[in-house]
C-alpha cells in the first residue's frame, strides 16, 4: 500500500489489523488494581479503520486501551501481535516512515518550557525536514488561525494551559501530516479553546485529513466524528459510521446499552 | 539538517540561560582564587624566614657542618655559660642548645664499636611543643643521624639535588592533577546531561522529540555531541584553575612547569582530555536514559563516580602500570596524562588511549540510540 493509492476522500489511510498489546504490572500496580497476574492485557485483538477525509473517534471508558492503541499508532511503543498501517505503511517494520505521515498530540507529550513557541515551532519543523519557506508560511498561518502571534516570544513555560494546548496542536502538525492523531484533545481546556480545537479539526477533514481522537465525549463525537470504535477492556466491541453506532439512538444512551451487555452490569 | 536542529536545541538550553553558564565556568575560578590565595599565604609566611637561635656548648666539626646547612659560618652561638643557656631553651628565648662533651671528635674517631663499648653522646635541649624549636631539633638530628651513618659505613655520601623546580611541580602536578581532571570533568558532564537527558525524559520533552521522524541515533548523538562540548568548557575551566594554581600552592614557578610540559605535552592533555569529556558525557547519558527520574539517575551516576575516583586515586599511587591500561577507557587517559606532566609520556600509549575512548564513546552512543528505541526504557512498559 503506497500514499498515492489513497488519493481519493473516502479511502482507508489507517487499517488497524488485530492489535495486542499486555503490559507487565508492577507489585504497585498490582495493589492498585487488586490482582496476582503478573501482565495485563491493554489491547486484545483490535482492529479497525479509518478513512481518508474523516474523523474515527475511539471511544471507551477509562483504562480501555484507547490510548494505548494511539501510542501504537503513533509507533511510541510496538504491538506484541498485529500491526497497523498508515497510509500504507507498518507501524512495526517501518516506524520511521510512519512518523513522517503522522502528527500526534497527547497531555503525555510536553514542550520543554524553556523554549519559546515560535523557536519550538522552527526546531519540530526542521526535526520533519520541513523547507525553510514553508515552515516560515505554515508557522504564519497557524500562529495567526490561533492567535499564537501575540505570545510567540513567551517561554512556554510562562504560558497558561490553553495556550500550551494550543501551541502543542501547532507543533504537532507542523509538518502538515496526512494522518492526524489526537489523544483526548480537549482535556483541560476551557469552552473558549475548546471551541478553537473543534472548529480546526473540522477543519482539518475539510482539508482532506484524516483524524483519529480518543475522548470519552460523547458530544465531541456526535459533533465531529464519521466513524465511531468503542473500545471495551482493550476489544473493539462496536465498529462503524455514527449512525450504525447509534442505530438512532443517542450515542450516550448506546453507548451504556453496549457497555452493559460486555460488562453484565447496568451503569 | 536533523542532527544540526538537535544540537542547536541543546546549545541553546545552555548559552540562553546564565545560570548554566555560570555554574559552569565557576567552579575552576573559585578553585584558581581558593589555591592561589591559599598558596600566597603559605608561602609568604614561610618567607618571613624564622631565625633560629641556637645555643652550641662544646667544640666539634660537626659545628661547622651545622652552620652550613643553616647558611650562615655564626649560625650557631657559643654558649658562654651553659646552665644560662639551657635556661633560656626551658623559657623559649632560644630554640636550641647543642652540647659536644670535651673531646667529642677524637672520641668518634677513637671509637670502635664493640660489645660493652660507649659511644659518644651530643645532648640537646629543646622544646617538643613549639614548633619551630621542634622543627630546628628535626633538621640537627638529621643532619647528625647523616653524618652518623657515613662514619660507620666508613662511606662518604655525596648527595646533590638536581631537580628543578618545574620537574618537582610536574612530579606533584602528575600525581594530582589527572585525577582532578577528571573529578572536573565528570562534575561538570553530571550537572548537565542529568539535566538535559533523565530531566526532559522525565518531563516528556523526549518522547515529543522520539514521534519525529528524527532517527534514534540522531538524537543520541544530538544530545552527546552539544553536552560533550559544554561539559570541555567546565572541565577546560576547572583544569585552567587547577593548573594555573596548583604551583602556586606549592610555592613553585607556573613559568617554569609550563615551558616543562612543552607544546607536545599540552597538545596530548588537550587530546586525553577531550576523548575523556564525550565518553563520560556518553556514559552518563546512558545511565540517565535508562533512569526512570533525574534523582535515579544522580543515584547511578555517583556510583559510577565513586568508581572512577578509586581507578584514578589508584592509578596516581601505584606505579608501574603496564601497558595493558590503555585498553581502560578513562584510566588510561589518567595514567597518560601522568605521564605527560611528569615528563615520561608515550606517544603511542596516548594516542592508543584517545583511540580506545573514542570507540568507547560511539559504543555507548549506539547504546543510547538502542535505548531511545526501547519502549521498556523509554516508556516502562
Amino acid at each position: 500500500m503506497e500514499t498515492e493509492v489513497f488519493a481519493e476522500v473516502g479511502d482507508e489511510i489507517v487499517r488497524v489489523e488485530g492489535i495486542t498489546k499486555t503490559f507487565t504490572l508492577s507489585r504497585k500496580q498490582k495493589k492498585i488494581e487488586k490482582t496476582a497476574v503478573d501482565r495485563k492485557v491493554a489491547v486484545d485483538r483490535l482492529s479497525f479503520s479509518a478513512y481518508k477525509g474523516q474523523i474515527y473517534g475511539l471511544l471507551g471508558p477509562n483504562g480501555a486501551g484507547k490510548t494505548t492503541t494511539l501510542r501504537i499508532l503513533s509507533t511510541l511503543i510496538k504491538p506484541d501481535s498485529g500491526d497497523a498501517f498508515v497510509c500504507g505503511q507498518s507501524v512495526v517494520k517501518e516506524p520511521q516512515k510512519v512518523r513522517d505521515k503522522i502528527g500526534f498530540m497527547t497531555s503525555e507529550l510536553k514542550l520543554d518550557g524553556f523554549f519559546t513557541p515560535d523557536y519550538l515551532f522552527d526546531f519540530f519543523g526542521n526535526l520533519h525536514g520541513v523547507d525553510g519557506e514553508v515552515l516560515k508560511a505554515r508557522k504564519k498561518e497557524l500562529f495567526s488561525r490561533f492567535g499564537i502571534d501575540r505570545f510567540s516570544e513567551v517561554r512556554v513555560k510562562d504560558l497558561s494551559t490553553g495556550m500550551k494546548q494550543k501551541i502543542s496542536l501547532v507543533v504537532s502538525i507542523v509538518h502538515d501530516p496526512d494522518v492526524v492523531i489526537f489523544d483526548e484533545p480537549t482535556n483541560g481546556l476551557d469552552v473558549l479553546t475548546a471551541k478553537v480545537v473543534t472548529d480546526f479539526l473540522a477543519e482539518l477533514r475539510a482539508m482532506g485529513k484524516s483524524i483519529i481522537l480518543s475522548t470519552h465525549i460523547f458530544s465531541l463525537v456526535e459533533k465531529l466524528c464519521d466513524r465511531v470504535g468503542i473500545i471495551i477492556d482493550g476489544k473493539t466491541v462496536t465498529d462503524g459510521t455514527l449512525q450504525e453506532v447509534c442505530a438512532g439512538e443517542t450515542l450516550e444512551k448506546r453507548f451504556f446499552d453496549i457497555y452493559g451487555e460486555v460488562k453484565g452490569e447496568t451503569v | 539538517m536533523k542532527l544540526i536542529a538537535l544540537m542547536k536545541k541543546e546549545f541553546r538550553r545552555f548559552f540562553h540561560d546564565p545560570r548554566l553558564i555560570v555554574t559552569m565556568l565557576i567552579p575552576g575560578l573559585i578553585i584558581y582564587l581558593i589555591y592561589s590565595i591559599l598558596g600566597d599565604a603559605l608561602w609568604s609566611k614561610e618567607q618571613d624566614t624564622y631565625s633560629y637561635k641556637a645555643y652550641v656548648a662544646g667544640e666539634s666539626r660537626l659545628c661547622e657542618m651545622i652552620n652550613t646547612a643553616f647558611g650562615s659560618d655564626e649560625f650557631l652561638i657559643p654558649a658562654a655559660d651553659e646552665e644560662t643557656a639551657r635556661k633560656e631553651v626551658e623559657e623559649g628565648k632560644a630554640d636550641a642548645l647543642i652540647v659536644f662533651p670535651q673531646g667529642f671528635d677524637e672520641a668518634v674517631n677513637a671509637y670502635v664499636p664493640s660489645p660493652g663499648a660507649k659511644a659518644p653522646q651530643i645532648k640537646i635541649y629543646y622544646r617538643a611543643a613549639d614548633t619551630q624549636s621542634s622543627a630546628f631539633y628535626a633538621a640537627v638530628t638529621g643532619i647528625l643521624s647523616a653524618y652518623e651513618d657515613s662514619i660507620a659505613n666508613k662511606f662518604d655520601i655525596v648527595a646533590d639535588n638536581f631537580s628543578s623546580d618545574s620537574e618537582i611541580v610536574g612530579s606533584v602536578l602528575g600525581g594530582m592533577l589527572p585525577f582532578l581532571v577528571v573529578i572536573f570533568i565528570f562534575a561538570a558532564c553530571m550537572s548537565i546531561t542529568l539535566e538535559s537527558v533523565a530531566g526532559e525524559k522525565e518531563r516528556g520533552t523526549l518522547a515529543t522529540i522520539l514521534i519525529t521522524s528524527a532517527k534514534r541515533s540522531h538524537v543520541a548523538l544530538g544530545k552527546v555531541i552539544p553536552l560533550s562540548c559544554i561539559s570541555a568548557i567546565g572541565a577546560t575551566s576547572s583544569f585552567l584553575g587547577v593548573a594555573l594554581s596548583m604551583p602556586k600552592l606549592m610555592g613553585m614557578n607556573v613559568g617554569g612547569f609550563i615551558g616543562s610540559v612543552g607544546f607536545l605535552g599540552y597538545f596530548l592533555l588537550f587530546l586525553l582530555i577531550l576523548s575523556v569529556v564525550p565518553l563520560i558525557v556518553s556514559l552518563v547519558s546512558v545511565v540517565s536514559t535508562y533512569s526512570k527520574s533525574v534523582k535515579e539517575a544522580s543515584a547511578y551516576t555517583s556510583v559510577l563516580m565513586i568508581i572512577t575516583m578509586v581507578l584514578s586515586i589508584v592509578s596516581t599511587f601505584v606505579s608501574g602500570i603496564g601497558n595493558w591500561v590503555v585498553a581502560i577507557p578513562v584510566l588510561n587517559a589518567v595514567v597518560c596524562m601522568q605521564g605527560v606532566l611528569t615528563g615520561s609520556f608515550s606517544l603511542w600509549q596516548s594516542l592508543v588511549s584517545v583511540a580506545v575512548n573514542i570507540a568507547f564513546t560511539a559504543l555507548l552512543v549506539f547504546a543510547i540510540a538502542k535505548m531511545l528505541s526501547s519502549e521498556r526504557v523509554m516508556f516502562g512498559t
